[in-house]
C-alpha cells in the first residue's frame, strides 16, 4: 500500500533517491522532449549539432593553433583543442539549460507534483547528445592524425564521470539559486563566457602552473573544469598527469555535489510558491 | 489497514504578503545584513501573513467521492495544492493512503511542437503513469479524444478543443487510487465535458476509487459526489451530503458582498452593476444571511443600480433564476422584445427595475445572475449576484404546498372541473 505522509511539523531533510528513481521515465521523457524541439522546424535540422563544434574547433585551430603558436607538447593541435573543448561544452550546455530550466518548467511546476531535481537532470541528459558528438570529432581527428591513446585512456570513464558530475553540481546550484535570485539568469551567460577562458581548453595547464604564483593558481582551479579538462586531455593524450593543483578542483565539485543537491531540496519545498 | 483514504488534520497554509515572492540580491542581502545587526525584528513586522487555510480538518473514506466547493479564495485550490505535494503546509499534517494522481489542470506539459503521440506518451508521463502502462491503453485513449486522423501531427496545428480533448482523454485513463480533479471540466464543448464526467462517474462508482473534486459546477459536484465540503475563508464551513452542503453554499453566500461591483464576474465593465434589491412591490424582502426570503407566489421587483464608465445609449438586461445545481429555470429580459432602456448620462448612476407578477416558482432556493449590454458586447455578467428562498406559505388554504423535489419548478395556476355530461 502506497502512503504519503506529509507533516509541517516533521520535516527531515532527506535526498530521498529512491523516489527520484522511481521517476526515471519522466526525465528520460523529458530529455527525449528537448532533444525533438530543439531543432524542430531549423532547415539544416540535427547537422546543427555539428556545425557548432566544427565551427569553434576551427577558429581555435586558427587563433591558438596557428597564430598564437600553443605548446601542445607535440600533440596536434585539433585534436589537443578537441579533448579540452568536448569536456568543456558539455560542462557550459548543462549550465545554461539548467540554469533556467526550474523557471521555463514553471507551469508544471505549479500544477503537478514530482521530484524537482528531475529537471535539471533531464537537462544533463540532454547534452550527452552534443557530449557524443565531440567524441565522434575526438575519434575522427584520432585517425586523421593516426593517434593512438595510451595506457592512460582506462582513466576516462572517471573523468567523464567526473565532467558530468560537476555540470550537475554547478547546474543544480544554478538552478536553484535561480528561482530565489532572478539575478542569476545574467550570471550564468557571464560564468560560461569567463570560464572558456579559465578552463584549459585552447592552451595546456602547464601555462597558468608556469607563469603565476601559487595562490593565484589555487584560484584558478577553484573552477571545478580546470582540474577535469586537464585530466580529461591526459587521460586520452597522455602527457604530464594532472598536477596536485588539480585535486582542489575535485575535491570543490565534491563538495559542490553534496551541497547542491541539499540545498536544492531545501527550496524544493517553497519552489511552487515563489518561482 | 484502515478504510480511510485521506486523513488532514489542522492543515494550515501561510503566505507573506506585501513582500517579493523571489526577492533580487541587496533585499536578500539587506535584510541578512540585518539579521546580522540585530535588526531582524522589523522586518518581520513588516511583511504580512495570510492565511489561505487555517485549521481544516476532514477525513474521506475510501471509494467515496467528495466535492470541495466554496468562492473564489476560499482556499479550495490551495487545498488541492497541498495535498497534491505541489507546495508544503505551513501547519498540521495529512496522510494519504493510496495512489494519488491530481489534475488541477489538464494537459500539463503539452508541447507544441510534438505530435499528439509524442503528447500522450509526455503528459501521461508527468501524470505518473509508466511508459508500458500508456502503451498498453494507447489505443484506448486515442479513441476517447477522437483525434486518431492527426494522431502524428504536431499539437500546434491542433484546434484548442481537439487540444482539450487529447489532454483529458489521457487524463480519464489514470488509475490511481486516489484522483484529485480542480475544475478541469470547465473547459471543453459540452457534449465532451458530459462524456467526461461520465467517465469520472464511471471510476469513482465502478472502479471504486477515491475521488476529490473540486468545482463551481454545482450541477456536477451533485452528480458526482455524495459529500461535500465546504470552504469559506480558509476554514472548513460545512461537512454533509453534497446536497446539503451546496445548498448551504448557495444560501448562506458566506461574507455576502453587497456591492455587486466588487463581486467576481465577467464582462467588459463599460457599464457596472452596483447594487441590487429585490422587493415584495416597495418593501424590501427580508435577507436571512444573504438570501432574500420571498414567500411563494409574490410580487417580485428587482431594482438594480448601474454605473455607466462610459457607454452610453441604449441598454439590454437579463436577470436569470437558476436552481442550485446551476440549470437555468427562467430569464427576464428585454433584449428579446426589443425594448431596451435608453440611458443618457455619462458617469451618472442610473436605477433599472424589472417587475414580475406572481413569480410562479416553487419553494425552494434560486440564485439570480445579471447581465448587461448594449445588444453586441457584454458589460457585466454577475453569476450568482444574490439567492432567492421562495417560501412556502398558506396559498392554498390548505396547509398544504408543492416542493421543488416533488412537484417541479413552477406553479401554474390551472382550475379543474367535472367535464362528463349529466344524466
Amino acid at each position: 500500500m502506497h502512503k504519503t505522509v506529509v507533516d509541517a511539523d516533521k520535516r527531515k531533510l532527506s535526498l530521498n533517491l529512491r523516489e527520484l528513481f522511481n521517476y526515471r521515465d519522466l526525465f528520460l521523457i523529458l530529455a527525449y522532449r528537448d532533444l525533438r524541439v530543439r531543432y524542430a522546424q531549423t532547415f539544416l535540422g540535427f547537422l546543427w549539432a555539428f556545425l557548432q563544434p566544427a565551427a569553434t574547433l576551427l577558429i581555435f585551430t586558427v587563433v591558438f593553433g596557428k597564430a598564437v603558436k600553443v605548446d601542445t607538447g607535440g600533440v596536434p593541435y585539433p585534436l589537443f583543442a578537441i579533448t579540452g573543448m568536448t569536456a568543456w561544452s558539455y560542462f557550459a550546455f548543462v549550465l545554461n539549460q539548467s540554469g533556467n530550466s526550474i523557471i521555463g518548467a514553471q507551469e508544471m511546476v505549479k500544477k503537478i507534483y514530482f521530484p524537482r531535481l528531475v529537471i535539471p537532470l533531464s537537462k544533463a541528459v540532454v547534452g550527452f547528445v552534443d557530449f557524443a558528438i565531440g567524441f565522434l570529432f575526438l575519434a575522427v581527428l584520432m585517425v586523421i592524425y593516426k593517434f593512438v591513446p595510451g595506457p592512460n585512456i582506462v582513466y576516462l570513464p572517471v573523468f567523464i564521470l567526473l565532467t558530468i558530475i560537476s555540470a550537475l553540481a554547478v547546474g543544480v546550484w544554478l538552478s536553484a539559486l535561480t528561482i530565489r535570485y532572478r539575478d542569476f539568469q545574467h550570471v550564468v551567460p557571464f560564468l560560461v563566457q569567463f570560464g572558456l577562458y579559465a578552463t584549459p581548453t585552447a592552451y595546456p595547464a602547464e601555462t597558468i602552473i608556469n607563469n603565476l604564483p601559487d595562490w593565484a593558481v589555487i584560484i584558478y582551479y577553484l573552477n571545478p573544469m580546470a582540474g577535469v579538462v586537464e585530466g580529461f586531455r591526459w587521460s586520452i593524450l597522455g602527457g604530464a598527469a594532472p598536477s596536485e593543483f588539480a585535486y582542489v578542483s575535485f575535491a570543490l565539485i565534491g563538495i559542490l555535489f553534496v551541497s547542491a543537491l541539499f540545498y536544492f531540496r531545501k527550496v524544493e519545498r517553497v519552489m511552487a510558491d515563489i518561482v | 489497514m484502515s478504510d480511510i483514504a485521506v486523513r488532514v488534520e489542522n492543515l494550515g497554509k501561510c503566505y507573506q504578503i506585501g513582500q517579493a515572492k523571489s526577492g533580487d540580491f541587496r533585499q536578500s542581502f539587506g535584510s541578512w545584513m540585518d539579521k546580522l545587526r540585530g535588526r531582524g525584528g522589523e522586518q518581520i513586522a513588516e511583511s504580512k501573513e495570510f492565511w489561505a487555510l487555517k485549521d481544516v480538518s476532514f477525513e474521506i473514506k475510501k471509494g467515496e467521492a467528495v466535492g470541495i466547493i466554496g468562492r473564489n479564495g476560499a482556499g479550495k485550490s490551495t487545498l488541492l495544492k497541498i495535498l497534491s505535494r505541489i507546495t508544503e503546509p505551513t501547519k498540521g499534517r495529512f496522510e494519504i493512503n493510496g495512489r494519488v494522481s491530481s489534475l488541477l489542470e489538464v494537459g500539463t506539459g503539452f508541447h507544441p511542437e510534438l505530435s499528439g503521440r509524442e503528447n500522450i506518451f509526455l503528459n501521461g508521463t508527468i501524470l505518473g503513469m509508466k511508459r508500458r502502462e500508456i502503451k498498453a491503453k494507447f489505443d484506448e485513449i486515442v479513441a476517447f479524444s477522437g483525434v486518431e486522423k492527426f494522431i502524428d501531427t504536431p499539437v500546434k496545428h491542433y484546434s484548442s478543443g481537439m487540444k482539450v480533448r487529447l489532454a483529458f482523454s489521457v487524463a480519464a485513463h489514470l488509475e490511481p487510487e486516489i484522483l484529485i480533479i480542480d475544475e478541469v471540466l470547465a473547459v471543453g464543448d459540452a457534449e465532451f465535458q458530459k462524456k467526461c464526467l461520465g467517465k469520472m462517474d464511471e471510476v469513482s462508482k465502478s472502479g471504486g476509487r477515491t475521488v476529490l473534486f473540486v468545482s463551481h459546477n454545482m450541477a456536477a459536484v451533485e452528480g458526482l459526489c455524495a459529500r461535500g465540503i465546504l470552504l469559506g475563508e480558509g476554514r472548513v464551513s460545512k461537512i454533509g451530503s453534497s446536497i446539503e452542503v451546496i445548498t448551504s453554499y448557495l444560501s448562506v453566500n458566506e461574507n455576502y458582498e453587497a456591492n455587486l461591483s466588487k463581486r467576481v464576474s465577467t464582462g467588459s465593465k463599460r457599464v457596472i452593476f452596483t447594487q441590487m434589491q429585490v422587493l415584495n412591490e416597495e418593501v424590501e424582502f427580508k435577507i436571512v444571511e444573504g438570501c432574500f426570503q420571498v414567500p411563494f407566489y409574490s410580487n417580485i421587483k428587482f431594482i438594480l443600480q448601474l454605473k455607466k464608465i462610459e457607454a452610453g445609449g441604449i441598454l439590454y438586461f437579463a436577470i436569470t433564476l437558476r436552481d442550485i445545481s446551476g440549470v437555468k429555470i427562467v430569464t427576464f429580459d428585454n433584449l428579446y422584445s426589443n425594448t431596451g432602456i435608453h440611458m443618457n448620462d455619462r458617469g451618472n448612476v442610473q436605477v433599472v427595475e424589472c417587475f414580475c407578477e406572481k413569480l410562479p416558482l416553487n419553494p425552494g432556493n434560486y440564485t439570480v445572475d445579471l447581465w448587461c449590454s448594449d445588444g453586441y458586447e457584454t458589460f457585466h455578467n454577475i453569476e450568482n449576484a444574490c439567492s432567492l428562498e421562495i417560501v412556502a406559505n398558506n396559498f392554498y388554504s390548505t396547509g398544504k404546498m408543492h416542493t421543488r423535489e416533488k412537484h417541479g419548478f413552477l406553479n401554474i395556476i390551472n382550475t379543474w372541473k367535472a367535464a362528463n355530461t349529466e344524466h
